[in-house]
């Protein structure tokens, strides 16, 4: 047996025990289930929402910038995953990116090219690091992930433009206070995860 | 054991991610926890009509304060929220939520006009007091961000309550029923204090 196969069958031996967990959606999994994941987990759609609206309130130009950094940051979580990164707190992370972005699009201020792009790179990798799914094989396993980089990719777009969108005052003001909410759901949250 | 081709690194180094650290663990019912967190404070009288009086407050102060106060609002009540659930204790919480009827109710009953700051200010200390409640009684679990979202939306949902029927005060007879509702609200305020 070649090494390539026994690592292949080492993988799926040592894969075989996270079957006892489940998927988000029962049945589903693979791309679908990757492409779903961003959707159906309620940290993940706070943060990226948050982060969509924080785009849409940047200049076209900077926010399609960030948005192809954004990609990239996920595609770098994937190779990270692939890599053996094994990340412990990346559901904390992933809170305070949301709680960072909702409180950047609540106050409406222009911030430093720095502090944008630092946020939208970390967003990018602590999403896909907590997106791993529990699959039975490697393939299954890599077509979840890309999934989830196209959803990702696709929702925040969607969301971006959804917020350049609305141009008037009371709605530039609605889209301030759903930052406000979220980042306050993001804080209590956070906050009840490092206290337990 | 020295691993060459690369194939096979990639494979162990999945499988030992996959095996290791079950990062997909979103569990718990999402909609269920929604419900719940959005059930919590339109169930909580005290809280429904000190919610509604920020609103009818606001939207009776006019520009900026129809906005800001629905923004600072859910920010201040997280950070009251964080300190319920860290345990900091906060001396006499509920009569905070009734005290916080009583003056808001009153504010809008007396067509009291301060200062921006002076409004954002006493809303967000009354912010704490409710923060603080909801905060302590968080559930544990994955589907604590559904909760926390329920129920910062739905704070949201009566605050915006209290803009739209606060919009009324633009004609004579609507200032009326909303300074009515006003006394209304700080009467229950009192009643509130009274049942302590």
């Amino acid at each position: 047996m070649s090494l390539l196969r026994a690592a292949v069958v080492a993988a799926l031996a040592l894969t075989a025990t996270p079957a006892l967990a489940h998927d988000l959606v029962p049945g589903v999994s693979g791309l679908t289930g990757g492409l779903l994941h961003p959707l159906l987990v309620p940290a993940h759609l706070m943060a990226l929402a948050a982060l969509g609206l924080f785009l849409g309130q940047q200049p076209r130009r900077t926010s399609a910038g960030l948005l192809a950094v954004f990609t990239a940051s996920l595609i770098i979580g994937v190779i990270a995953i692939v890599s053996a990164v094994s990340p412990v707190y990346q559901g904390d992370v992933v809170l305070a990116v949301a709680a960072i972005a909702g409180l950047l699009v609540a106050l409406a201020r222009p911030i430093t090219a720095l502090l944008s792009l630092s946020l939208i790179a970390i967003a990018g990798i602590v999403l896909m690091l907590d997106s791993v799914p529990h699959e039975m094989s490697m393939q299954t396993t890599f077509l979840a992930l890309v999934g989830t980089v196209i959803a990702a990719s696709i929702m925040i777009t969607l969301v971006a433009e959804a917020g350049r969108a609305l141009t008037r005052d009371w709605q530039r003001i609605g889209v301030r206070i759903v930052g406000s909410w979220i980042a306050a759901s993001a804080i209590l949250v956070l906050a009840l995860r490092l206290a337990r | 054991m020295s691993i060459e081709r690369p194939a096979a690194r990639v494979a162990l180094s999945l499988a030992s991610v996959l095996a290791s650290a079950p990062a997909w663990a979103h569990t718990g019912s999402v909609a269920g926890g929604f419900l719940g967190g959005f059930a919590h404070p339109v169930f909580g009288i005290d809280h429904v009509v000190a919610m509604v009086a920020v609103g009818l407050w606001g939207a009776f102060l006019g520009a900026p304060a129809i906005w800001l106060l629905p923004i600072v609002f859910p920010l201040v009540m997280a950070c009251g929220g964080v300190l319920g659930i860290l345990g900091v204790p906060i001396p006499a919480v509920e009569t905070g939520i009734a005290t916080s009827a009583v003056v808001l109710g009153l504010m809008v009953a007396l067509a009291a006009r301060p200062p921006l700051w002076v409004a954002a200010v006493l809303v967000g200390a009354f912010a704490i007091f409710h923060g603080h409640a909801h905060g302590a009684e968080l559930p544990a679990g994955a589907d604590a961000v559904a909760y926390s979202a329920g129920f910062v939306i739905a704070t949201g949902v009566l605050h915006l309550a209290g803009i739209a029927f606060g919009t009324l005060a633009a004609w004579p007879a609507g200032r009326l029923a909303v300074r009515t509702a006003g006394g209304a609200i700080a009467l229950a305020g009192v009643a509130f204090l009274a049942l302590r």
